[in-house]
This record gives C-alpha cells, structure tokens and sequence, in this order.
C-alpha cells in the first residue's frame, strides 16, 4: 500500500526535477506513512469503509469530498422527512381527538340502547353470531416505506393470523387496505383476497364508508361469519403494537361485552381486547352508569328498537374502522419520524467521521508538499 | 329552561351551544322538540335540521344517523353534517344535477339504491340553503 501511494505521489509532482526524487523518496517515507496510518486507527469501528476510501489518496479525497457531500444530502433528505412525519403526526393526533367525543357518545348511546333493549327480542344483521366457517381479514397497512418495520411488523401479524386460521381448518379472505398490502398480497397470488383498497393520506369518514360497505355486504350475505380487523395500534410515539380486533358480528351491548365465546379468537386478541380497550373503557363505561341513572328509566323509542339499531350499528361499524384507520396512520408517521431521526443521527456520524479522515488526509497531503518544497530547497543550497 | 344541542359527526363537532328549538327529521317524519322535551331516541333521516336561536332560524343538512333527546340535551350523531351557510349552493346544484342523471342511468337494484341515496343527499344539501326562513 505505500509503495503505491508513494509512486503516486511522486508521479503526481511533475514539477519535481529527477535528481531530487530520490532522496525525497527516502526522505518522505518515514513521515507518510504514520501520518497514513493514524485515520485507521483511530477508527477502528469503520475500518472497512474508511480504509478503503483512504487507500488512493488523490482519488480518495476527491471520493471523501463527494462522500461527504452525498451524506449530508442525505442528512437534509431525512430530516426534512422527519419534520413531516412529526407535522402530519399532530394532524393525525388532532384527527383522533376531533373524533372522540363521536365516538364516546356513540358508545354510550348504544351502551344504554341495549340496556333497555335487553328484554325485547331483537335481530340485527350485524350482530348474528354464527358458526365460524370462513373468516375476512383487514389488513390496514401503509401506503410508504421508509417507516422502520412498520408495514413489515402488521403483515407479519396477518400472515400469522392466516396460518393460525389455516391450522383450526377455516376458510378466510383478506381485504387490503394501503399500498405497501396490495403490493405485498398481490405478489402473493395464493392468498385468496377480496378487495384492495387504498388508504388516502388521511383518514376521512369517507374511506371508512368503504370499508365499512364491504365488509356489511360480505356479511350480511354470509359469505363470511367472522371479521377481523388487523391495524396497529398507537401506544405513543415511540410505541405501537400490531393488534388483532373483531369487527364484526358487533356486539349488540357494545364494545364492553365484547368476550365472545368463538373457539376462533385466540388468546391473544382477548389480551388485546384486555388492554386496548379495558383501560379506555373502564372509564367509558363508568361514565355511562352515572349518566343511565337519571336518564334511561322514561326514554321512549320513536321509531322501533330495530330501526333504530339499524341506524346505530352501522355508525358504530364506521367509527370503529375509522378509529382503526386513524391509529395506524398516527403509528405509521410515528414509526418514520423515528427512523428518520435515527437516520439523521447516522448521518450526522457518518459525516463527522469522515470530515475527521478527509481533514487528516488533506493535512497530511499539505505537510507532504511543504517537505517537499523544504527538501527541493535544501537541495539547491 | 335551556335546550343544548349537540352535533356530531365522525370527523368533528358541527355544532355544541345553546339553542331555543330545532325540527328534527327523523325516520317517521318531522319533529319538533322545544325545552322540557320528553326524553326518546331516534333514528335520524337524511334530511334538515332547522335550529332556531331567538328568532333565527338556521338549517343544517343531516346525512343520516341518529338522535338521544332528554334532560334538555340533545345528541346528533351523524355520518355527516353541513351548516346550510357552508354549503356552496353552485356545487351542491351540480352535484344535484349529476345525481339525478345518475339515477337515470342508473342499471340493477344496487346501484338504484346508491343512486337514490346520493340524490337525496345531494337535494337535502340543496333543500339546506334554499329553505324559506
């Protein structure tokens, strides 16, 4: 290695006479080479990509200076995705809170609905438990990469799902939601699926309508008995979990008695049902009870209990999958503001690095050229 | 005795304040409800809203859904819901005149279904800023 560089060097000043080259040569070797040297030992974390571009030293500073220049677009690329992310997670955020008080009053109204409904005999299409034979899947994806293991994370979760349902001897179909899915389940020609959806860049009532439409028709038309939804849940900014909820048959008492005795559940979406929902609705639904008190006993039904089912249930159905299509992409714009930032700390490394060894060099090319100038000097006195 | 309204929709809250009366359609026709109201839950039609405050009257277009009245609260939930002053009266009379070409158009039972529920969304929007106060 310094041989070379060495004849580099030297064929590299063609200004130098030839008489003085040999003893430059002899000269320069002992101060070249610990100079070439110490980038390497000082990082030993890089030492292959650092030493590789140390090796040619014209070419490599000419590579340094372009390599640094391409990690710090690439700095400036990562950020300002990080910045995005972080402004679309608020409006994300923002979209979750707007549409809680829907959601919690809705609940509540069927909480009590069903309270009083509870003696009559009632029969809602949405709320018919049958036995299990096929089973849809939604999968909510993303419609981007770049977001860490996020779409990655929710379809290794389907894929789970599909082969836990393929071992109790079910049937199922998937209905996609977002770009990364379809591309992923369209690769995939044996998975039966159903529909393929794109999920927009945020999340409106609209998109939840046809889903919502989908769904209703597969079910009311028996074509499946069982509908799950498969989304990821935001947890908090550096936290989500892919999670497992059954959307349909509803409940007709709402989200609380959601426990059903389906051999199909697993365990695991109990443990969801558990966490995700208990601690939200513990105090939903203690908020209910106070209110039933003084409001329940006189309530009169203007038009019949199943009309009026027929006007909450749906509602429900889209808020639900409305709330599940806010929370993974509040997880989605969470999991790429911390990539990205995790990616702009690298780069910020990279660069400091290789500042580091471009410097080195560069400062070992100057003192190189002043011993030069030094050594022709001398060797003219 | 005050009357509170509040209306819902997935996206937001369209309206949460004071209100003296509203007329309300619902699946079996109009309702009028004024403070002290006994208390029933209704599904709501796609249809107005008319809200009187003092001597104001305002609509609202109502997309379906449903209503909660008692103890002088009112709860609207609903899929959608537009303040007739919102509503540009140029788009939602195209978009009126598109639905019903639809409808014309419009081949097997399902997508009649469809096309009739969008012509009644479009003429509830269109209903919303013409009405007579």
């Amino acid at each position: 290695m310094s041989c070379s560089n060495l004849t580099m060097w030297v064929s590299s000043k063609p200004s130098l006479s030839d008489s003085s080259s040999l003893s430059f040569r002899s000269f320069l070797s002992p101060f070249q080479l610990p100079s070439q040297n110490s980038p390497i030992s000082s990082n030993p974390s890089r030492s292959s990509s650092s030493s590789s571009s140390v090796t040619p030293i014209h070419c490599g500073l000419r590579e340094l200076r372009g390599r640094i220049d391409s990690v710090k677009n690439t700095q400036k690329i990562t950020e300002a995705m990080k910045l995005v992310a972080a402004a679309k997670v608020r409006r994300a955020q923002e979209a979750v809170v707007n549409g809680r008080p829907f959601s919690e009053t809705l609940v509540e109204v069927l909480y009590n609905i069903n309270e009083q409904l509870q003696t009559e005999d009632i029969d809602a299409p949405l709320t018919n438990v049958r036995p299990v034979k096929k089973v849809a899947l939604v999968v909510v994806t993303g419609d981007r990469g770049l977001c860490g293991g996020f779409n990655n994370a929710i379809i290794k979760k389907a894929e789970a799902r599909i082969s836990e349902l393929k071992g109790l001897g079910l049937d199922y179909t998937v209905i996609s939601v977002g770009k990364k899915g379809n591309s992923y389940f369209l690769r995939r020609p044996y998975i039966p699926v159903d529909k393929f959806l794109e999920g927009g860049s945020l999340p409106t009532a609209k998109e939840a309508q046809a889903i919502a439409d989908d769904v209703f028709s597969l079910f009311v038309s028996e074509e499946v008995d069982k509908v799950e939804l498969l989304y990821t849940k935001f947890v908090s900014l550096v936290k989500s979990d892919p999670v497992i909820h059954t959307l349909l048959p509803l409940s007709p008492k709402g989200e609380i008695c959601d426990v059903n005795g389906n051999c199909v559940d697993a365990a695991e979406d109990e443990f969801f049902r558990l966490t995700t929902k208990e601690g939200k609705l513990t105090v939903e639904r203690g908020v209910v009870r106070t209110e039933t008190v003084d409001f329940s006993p006189i309530l009169q039904f203007e038009q019949d209990p199943v009309q009026i089912l027929d006007a909450l249930l749906p509602l429900y159905l889209n808020s639900q999958i409305l709330r599940a299509l806010q929370e993974s992409l509040a997880s989605e714009l969470a999991a790429r503001m911390s990539a990205m930032s995790n990616a702009t700390d690298n780069a910020m490394e990279l660069k400091k690095t290789l500042s580091i060894v471009y410097n080195r060099q560069r400062q070992a090319k100057i003192t190189g050229e002043i011993l030069e100038i030094v050594a022709g000097a001398n060797a003219l006195e | 005795m005050t009357l509170n309204l509040c209306v819902l929709t997935p996206n937001r809250i369209v309206w949460d304040s004071e209100v003296k009366e509203i007329i309300l359609s619902t699946n079996s026709g109009q309702i009028g409800v004024l403070p002290n109201h006994a208390p029933i839950a209704t599904a709501v039609d796609i249809g107005i809203l008319r809200i009187r405050l003092n001597d104001q009257w305002l609509t609202m277009a109502l997309m379906g859904g449903f209503a909660r009245i008692g103890n002088n609260e009112i709860t609207v939930l609903v899929n959608d819901a537009e303040k007739g002053s919102d509503i540009d009266p140029q788009e939602a009379q195209q978009t009126l005149e598109i639905a019903e070409a639809n409808l014309r158009k419009a081949e097997g039972k399902r997508q009649t279904i469809e096309a009739n529920l969008a012509l009644r969304r479009a003429r509830t929007r269109v209903e919303a800023i013409n009405v007579i106060s």
